[in-house]
């Protein structure tokens, strides 16, 4: 690893902190509860218990997808495991709990709400710090194994060569059990730029 | 339809690994294939099998060579090679291919249409070993476990929230 990269991600560790508070912060207000942030990991490349925080791999989850675009390009995926995305659902939707039981249309409607409001809260924070203008996308709301869905967006930023910086961000409710994982992948492009400021 | 006996050893074939073995008590399986390819190949003679996890079309699309099985091109090659050595020579080879899927949506996977080109690229290369798949479950929108049952040379796909189906 080179020692740009390196400043690189301790730079982005303490960018990502601010992120995942303030996406922290609008996740506890949907669900009604507390919710504890793990310090975000930066890390180069996959690992293989990167799914554990939402089941394991082949954990049926639900969540949001949406790609950044603006001075640095990057992915943002929000994940929760099936059951727990529908239980948001419901407090979303201000139904009693249990209401939510299948990928209905309104159940994907508030998911995708779920990942503007999260995947915002974390890109304006990253945008605030680093003084960058950045636009996070419509999200795209995914419903897969876990394992195939960070697959995937691991292997859309390897394609491009370089080193794979993905920062996760894993939120607890107040028992510790999992509430969501939060990834977000800048695209090798923009390490020059996310390297300029770390500098 | 029980695809998976409790009894039976699952080796898990992760990204960018390969798997071969002749062990009838064994499974291999390459667990939710997103825009990865799961290659599964079997001798029936020997009974050995063989599978590679695929990630990323071509190996000369970046110069990292540590582990070559996650690039279409060299896992098939070092596929069909380990099998060989294992006593499965490829005119024996019966192949079937699972995965390269847009899981995060249609429009997001046109950017880098990663999964069609997986499966290009393995198609490609088993070509040039004189091969073809014999059955595949390719493309789509949702991910895919797959796995191979050495005892018996049955494969099985499944895909999220799914039953498994015989390939």
């Amino acid at each position: 690893m080179s020692r740009s990269i390196d400043l690189m991600v301790a730079k982005l560790t303490g960018v990502a902190k601010d992120g995942a508070l303030r996406a922290g912060r609008g996740l506890s207000g949907l669900m009604g509860q507390e919710i504890t942030i793990h310090v975000p990991s930066v890390r180069l490349g996959t690992r293989a218990d990167a799914c554990d925080a939402v089941g394991g791999p082949e954990e049926l989850v639900l969540g949001a997808y949406l790609t950044i675009t603006g001075d640095v390009t990057g992915h943002v995926m929000l994940l929760f495991p099936e059951k727990r995305a529908f239980q948001c659902v419901d407090i979303m939707c201000g139904s009693p709990a249990g209401t939510t039981t299948e990928i209905d249309e309104m159940a994907t409607s508030a998911v995708g709400e779920l990942g503007n409001i999260v995947g915002s809260a974390f890109v304006n924070a990253l945008a605030d710090d680093v003084n960058l203008v950045l636009h996070p996308s419509t999200p795209t709301v995914v419903y897969d194994m876990a394992i195939a869905l960070v697959q995937t967006v691991y292997a859309a930023v390897l394609s491009q060569g370089g080193e794979v910086v993905m920062i996760d961000t894993i939120f607890e409710d107040s028992i510790g059990r999992s509430a969501g994982l939060l990834i977000v992948a800048p695209d090798p492009i923009s390490f020059g730029k996310l390297q300029e400021l770390a500098a | 339809m029980t695809a998976i006996a409790a009894d039976l050893k699952r080796l898990s074939v992760g990204i960018g690994q390969i798997a071969v073995t002749g062990d009838p008590a064994s499974v291999l399986v390459a667990y939710g294939l997103g825009s990865c390819v799961g290659v599964s190949a079997y001798d029936p003679s020997s009974k050995v099998a063989g599978m590679v996890h695929v990630l990323l079309p071509q190996s000369d699309s970046k110069a990292n060579t540590k582990e070559p099985a996650r690039f279409a091109d060299l896992g098939v090659d070092l596929l069909i090679e380990e099998l060989a050595r294992q006593g499965a020579p490829k005119r024996r080879l019966l192949i079937k291919i699972a995965g390269g899927a847009a899981v995060l949506g249609p429009a997001n996977a046109e950017k880098f249409k990663i999964g069609e080109r997986n499966v290009e690229a393995v198609k490609e290369r088993l070509k040039s070993h004189g091969l073809w798949p014999a059955a595949e479950d390719i493309g789509g929108t949702r991910g895919r476990t797959l796995e191979l049952h050495p005892a018996n040379g049955k494969t099985f796909v499944r895909a999220a929230a799914s039953p498994a189906t015989e390939l």
